[in-house]
């Protein structure tokens, strides 16, 4: 294998790392250290998940078709075990070398001996006859077949559950009999092996015979095509327009609402089940979208925790920026949020695996990063599809099953209907097709082209809304900047789309004036904003709330001082030396200060009052005088240290005696002691050496860190290295050591 | 993106530009399946509902129809998902047919097994179906009709209907057009509703919803039950039929409390029907008594339950309702369309007093003040005293008196709900009051006083809610009314907007206290006023004398 890597071009050697990144980080030191880095187990398990399933099938065949040390892998045993022609499977064995899954030996192809072990069962196939227990050969094919002709129903059920794999199978006690009496029949007649306990498996040999010679019963070595329904492009786009001017609308309506009602962010982060549903309702849009829209706007920057100490999530002024673009540019920044976001908002209100509880939105939960991978994934399908296709959830779920078999998640359904809804959402489809600018989306446009890709299809902004007597006001398409915020914060939208209904309320108007309009701002904003007059109720209206407002004020003092004799509290406020107090008199007998009311009362008796303190009910204060004590107190008893006596120092002495004797008979052991001294190994190197010497048998030195820390020199035998832990024997015992325990491996 | 005077929301709700050059055109195209909500000055709002499209899809217009006119007058994209669910909606009409099988009777049919699997297994259906005749046909019992077709509506799976009609024993009923002859929109009313076989006619008070009635019987010639609120309203339709079609006084009976006549047309009340005795309705036979060949509902939307009741198992006969307004306070709205039949004819009220068959019409509404000893009352009432509190205050007098004063000589009616105020109202205005408790006989002669001019004011309560005709009034003065009902605004507004035989604007005023729920609940009553297209003011009683008499 290093001799492999060492013989590559410098093109070759790009190729592997452009293909294996993980190889190139750390840098390696040489070659051999890139052969050994590329075959440990962490490195091989990544590139073998990141194959399609073509490559992978190949792979397992290739790992399946018998070679031994004298006879390589041939491309057309490969082929042969695939059901297909060498030509076909040699560029893919080609590109499984390029990515050192495979290496050349001076006789041919070999498969990297890691492969083995992420692929334990290939293409659903047992241990080869000879690995198993009683290492006897297996039964020549034709002789399986015959046997199998014989065999009874019960070892035939068994047969055929273990033909396609998985290839082990446990007869617990208590297995019915005529199911155990099947398998008696199958081991008496070397179809099947015993190993160990109640476990039975089918060797590689007798399963490639049932199978009629083939490895996989579904070879895929083409990707599947999408197929869908075809969509016009000018419909795609128009779709497209129409969402992106809802979409923007709602974030907008989100910013709205929470700049004036900020929700609470959650202790575990998050917002609350309760703010989410409010924000639907609110919205008008169910929470799978509220949850989205919410996630979009926190992924872009538009809103964030707020940081104070009770934190509550709010609109940033990032998104104050953002309001005052154009659709086009709002909806370039938001799409490209979500094309890099690794936050997953189809998470929300999920139960997250291994937990209770749900997810909430904008909670530590909804991050998940393979969101990011898997989205683009499914975008880069749609992507290849034809202009105009709007493939099926299911189809583009077959076609990233055969792009990634081995890295699909469970739930890989929800994350494509996920992924697809929030593109339609985004604009980035339209009716389920790529759009126009979804397409400048993925790539990888610059935001002014982007928004350019867009702009054709939002529609234009108008600088108007229509007044009704009924108290409503139409926009009839989506206002410029200003205007908008201005709508929404005097009335309530009731309907939203290509153009948006508002509804005045006494509560809406109220809102415009706590925001700090006045009456004649409000009417005359809305006069200028329309083309015919303010419909007459709605200026009352108008005129009516504003009557109302602010005729109650509320504030806090600390204290307040009450006097029926106004001169006295005009003296008060005259008096110079009670200016600390900052006294204000808010009706002729009240007067208040921001200062608290003991020290009021002090001040005041140090310039001549006679205050009385007065308790929140208007009761009078009587402080019992000279009696001030503290709450009752709980006496601890005081710490005690004890010395140093004789006894103690005795025994000391003598352990201290019998580790120093004990670490000379040691030093002695290691002089006498038999093979190579043992420098400390990196595991990559250790697993190296473990990995040949399991391969050729051999013996290798070990140095070994026991339970106590002591390191012991072992002669160990290894017999296979798996999962960080290499099995064999020493002195004739069967171990199992810990590779991060083996300090040092020389090979004895 | 084209310039279409059609904007389709997300909400499905549909707003027309009525001063865009194609608004009349696509007005038509969506109107058959669409459902008027507003009609303010400048955008026209129609909803898209279910039934709505179910209706379409009985009217014999399809899902692609429907998306067509969307898609032809829409300004903007229209929403993928709406077009979606509307073709999906249409579709789910007609899987299950009533139809009458000469072998069989009534039975239903289904294109759709698992329609028919699904609706069988409903609990509250299964008990309405017959034996099961094959995979594809049910039993159904004839008296079961209505309540199946209630019930399916309700599953969203509504039955289309081709069972047909009994024809009902023929009566000769011809319409005499000596002198007059039908308004255009009453005409298509009238064949709207032929046309459809059953179904709602949506007029507005004034523009002569009895004459559509006549006009149906017409056609009908069929022996005709009509029911009416109240044996004021029964003697005007037997007046009106008289006087404009050719029965005779010989051939119109009058089925009510005081008499119990049985005559080829029969108008009776809703009250005589729905009266009980030991638990029992004694008068159900009149629906047998004789084969009627066509039932007319007046004012529909006031049907009490029971009258539903009733007309489920009338499936078999036309039925005509009539109604200004399909507005029911008690959201029973679906029950209407399922037992009576879909609306068929609907105008925005302003359109018809754009071709003057109704009076033009000045909404004011006056705000008074009340006095600090009354605001003080009003906020330590209990809440259930307040509107009562708010709406009986004696400021609002003076204001009445005012108004009454700036009309003088013109007809002019003061409506309350509670009867003390009215009882001062009529002592200070010196005008008669009628009530509940007035005898039938004064209350007419008050009335035909009223319309000759021997008098020009009357204080009425909530009697001059339903179908009075005083066709001269144009002058109404509210005072107090039931709570924040929009169906009742509409009938009072509809006294004034009799058609004035010199073409006077009518004046139509609402007194209320501000900042009470008399406002509020007036703000309820004016919302409706001004989606039915009427701009309305609002006056300060102190400006009043600003008001244009």
């Amino acid at each position: 294998m290093a001799d492999d890597v060492r013989g590559r071009t410098d093109d070759e050697l790009r190729a592997l790392l452009h293909r294996r990144q993980d190889l190139a980080r750390p840098a390696p030191a040489d070659l051999s250290a890139l052969a050994a880095r590329a075959s440990t187990r962490a490195s091989v398990q990544r590139a073998v998940d990141s194959l399609d399933l073509a490559h992978l099938q190949v792979l397992e065949a290739a790992l399946t078709a018998p070679a031994t040390s004298s006879s390589p892998v041939q491309p057309s045993t490969v082929a042969a075990l695939l059901g297909s022609t060498a030509a076909e499977v040699q560029p893919l064995l080609d590109d499984l070398w390029t990515v050192a899954l495979l290496w050349r030996s001076p006789e041919g192809l070999r498969v990297v001996r890691t492969v083995g072990e992420v692929l334990v069962h290939p293409a659903g196939l047992g241990p080869r006859a000879t690995d198993l227990p009683g290492a006897a050969p297996a039964p020549p094919a034709d002789a399986v077949v015959a046997a199998v002709s014989d065999a009874p129903p019960a070892a035939r059920a068994i047969l055929d559950r273990l033909t396609w794999g998985p290839p082990m199978a446990v007869l617990p006690t208590g297995t019915p009999d005529r199911v155990a009496e099947g398998a008696r029949w199958l081991l008496e007649h070397h179809l099947v092996r015993s190993v160990g306990g109640e476990q039975i498996a089918l060797p590689r040999e007798v399963a490639l015979a049932l199978r009629g010679g083939r490895s996989h019963a579904e070879p895929a070595l083409t990707s599947p095509d999408l197929h869908g329904e075809d969509r016009t492009p000018d419909a795609v786009d128009a779709a497209a327009g129409q969402q992106v001017t809802d979409l923007l609308a709602l974030v907008d309506e989100l910013a709205a609402e929470w700049g004036l009602r900020p929700p609470r962010v959650l202790r575990s982060g998050g917002l609350a089940v309760r703010d989410l549903k409010r924000i639907g309702s609110v919205l008008d849009v169910d929470e799978t979208r509220a949850a989205f829209v919410v996630e979009l706007a926190y992924a872009a920057g538009l809103l964030a925790d707020d940081g104070s100490l009770d934190p509550s999530w709010a609109p940033t002024p990032a998104y104050d920026e953002w309001q005052q673009q154009p659709g086009d540019q709002r909806w370039a920044v938001v799409a490209r949020a979500w094309l890099l976001t690794t936050r997953a908002p189809h998470l929300v209100g999920t139960t997250p695996a291994g937990a209770s509880g749900t997810v909430n939105a904008l909670g530590p939960d909804a991050h998940w990063p393979p969101a990011r991978g898997l989205r683009r994934d499914v975008l880069d399908q749609l992507g290849d599809a034809p202009t105009g296709l709007a493939p099926a959830p299911a189809s583009v779920a077959n076609a990233l099953r055969w792009r990634r078999p081995r890295r699909v998640p469970g739930t890989l359904e929800a994350v494509i209907a996920a992924t697809l809804r929030e593109a339609e959402w985004l604009g980035v489809t339209g009716r389920g097709a790529l759009s126009t600018a979804g397409r400048a989306l993925l790539e990888g446009r610059d935001q002014s082209s982007l928004a350019a890709a867009m702009q054709p299809h939002l529609p234009d902004p108008v600088e108007h809304v229509l007044l009704q007597a009924d108290l409503t006001a139409i926009a009839p398409g989506p206002l410029a900047g200003g205007l908008a915020t201005f709508m929404r914060l005097v009335a309530d939208v009731e309907s939203r789309g290509g153009a948006t209904v508002y509804r005045f309320t006494p509560d809406s108007v109220r809102r415009a004036l706590d925001a700090g309009w006045s009456v004649d701002q409000v009417v005359g904003t809305l006069s200028d904003a329309s083309h015919t007059p303010v419909p007459q109720p709605l200026d009352y209206l108008v005129r009516d709330v504003a009557r109302r407002h602010g005729q109650a004020r509320v504030g806090a003092m600390r204290a307040y001082i009450r006097c029926d004799d106004e001169t006295t509290l005009g003296a008060m406020l005259a008096e110079r030396a009670l200016s600390p107090l900052q006294l204000r008199s808010i009706a002729p007998t009240v007067l208040v200060s921001p200062v608290a009311a003991e020290t009021v009362v002090d001040f005041l008796r140090e310039n001549g009052f006679a205050p009385a303190a007065e308790t929140p009910d208007g009761g009078i204060v009587v402080p019992q005088a000279g009696r001030h004590r503290t709450p009752l107190q709980r006496r601890t008893s005081p710490v005690t240290a004890t010395g140093v006596d004789d006894e103690l120092v005795t025994t000391l002495v003598g352990a201290l005696r019998a580790g120093e004797a004990a670490a000379d008979y040691h030093r002695e052991q290691v002089a006498t002691r038999p093979g190579p001294s043992l420098p400390s190994t990196d595991p990559t190197t250790t697993l190296a050496v473990l990995r040949d010497a399991a391969a050729d048998r051999q013996a290798v030195w070990l140095g070994y860190s026991d339970a106590d820390g002591r390191v012991q020199r072992l002669l160990f035998y290894p017999e296979r290295v798996e999962g960080g832990r290499v099995h064999g024997t020493t002195e004739g015992l069967n171990r199992t050591l810990s590779i991060h325990r083996v300090t040092g491996a020389a090979v004895g | 993106m084209t310039d279409g005077p059609l904007i389709v929301q997300s909400d499905k709700t549909l707003l027309l530009e009525v001063d865009h050059p194609r608004a009349e055109e696509a007005r038509r195209a969506i109107a058959p399946f669409a459902e008027l909500e507003r009609a303010p000055e400048h955008i026209h709002t129609y909803r898209v509902t279910p039934l709505g499209l179910w209706n379409a899809r009985a009217a014999g217009h399809d899902a692609e129809q429907v998306v067509n006119a969307l898609i032809t007058f829409s300004r903007y994209a229209v929403p993928h998902a709406l077009l979606v669910d509307v073709a999906d909606t249409m579709d789910r009409y007609g899987r299950l047919t009533l139809e009458k099988d000469p072998e069989h009777g009534l039975l239903l049919r289904t294109t759709d097994r698992p329609v028919l699997e699904e609706v069988l297994r409903h609990k509250k259906i299964k008990p309405l179906m017959g034996e099961r005749i094959d995979a594809d046909r049910v039993l159904v019992h004839p008296s079961e009709r209505g309540h199946l077709k209630q019930e399916l509506l309700k599953v969203g799976w509504p039955a289309e209907d081709e069972a047909g009609y009994v024809d009902g024993e023929a009566h000769r009923i011809d319409l005499d057009n000596a002198d007059w002859s039908m308004r255009p929109y009453q005409q298509q009313a009238v064949d709207g509703f032929w046309h459809g076989g059953s179904g709602v006619v949506v007029l507005p008070c004034g523009a002569g919803k009895t004459l559509v009635g006549a006009g149906a019987m017409a056609q009908a010639k069929a022996t005709t039950l009509i029911l009416v609120t109240n044996t004021v309203s029964a003697r005007q339709w037997r007046d009106e039929l008289i006087k404009r079609t050719s029965l005779t006084e010989e051939e119109i009976g009058e089925y009510s409390g005081a008499r119990k006549e049985i005559r080829p047309v029969t108008i009776a009340t809703y009250q005589v029907l729905t009266t009980r005795r030991k638990g029992v309705y004694t008068h159900l036979d009149l629906l047998d008594a004789r084969d009627w060949g066509l039932i007319v509902y007046d004012e529909v939307h006031l049907l009490p339950a029971p009258i539903f009741r009733m007309t489920a198992d009338l499936q078999a006969r036309r039925r005509l309702g009539l109604t200004a307004t399909l507005v029911r306070e008690d959201g029973r709205e679906a029950d209407v369309f399922s037992l009576i039949g879909p609306k068929r004819y609907d105008a925005p009220w302003k359109d018809i007093e754009a071709q003057g068959y109704i009076a033009p019409a000045d909404c004011v509404e006056v705000r008074v003040t009340l006095p600090d000893s009354e605001r003080l009352a009003y906020a330590v009432a209990e809440p259930e005293d307040r509107y009562r509190l708010a709406s009986c205050s004696p400021v609002k007098i003076p204001v009445v008196e005012k108004i009454v004063a700036q009309h003088r000589g013109e007809p002019t009616l003061v409506i309350g709900q509670y009867l003390d105020q009215l009882d001062e109202l009529s002592q200070r205005l010196g005008a008669e009051v009628i009530t509940g408790a007035t005898s039938v006989a004064e209350r007419q002669k008050l009335f035909q006083a009223f319309r000759v001019g021997e008098i020009d004011l009357l204080v009425v309560s909530k009697v001059a809610n339903f179908s009075i005709d005083l066709p001269e009034a144009s002058v109404a003065i509210q005072v107090s009314g039931t709570f924040g009902s929009r169906q009742e605004e509409a009938q009072r507004l509809g006294r004034v907007l009799r058609p004035k035989g010199d073409g006077r604007t009518a004046h139509f005023y609402s007194v209320v206290a501000r900042d009470t729920v008399d406002a509020e609940f007036a703000a309820h009553r004016q919302r409706f006023l001004a989606e039915q297209g009427y701009a309305y003011r609002i006056v300060d009683a102190d400006d009043l004398g600003d008001v244009p008499a």
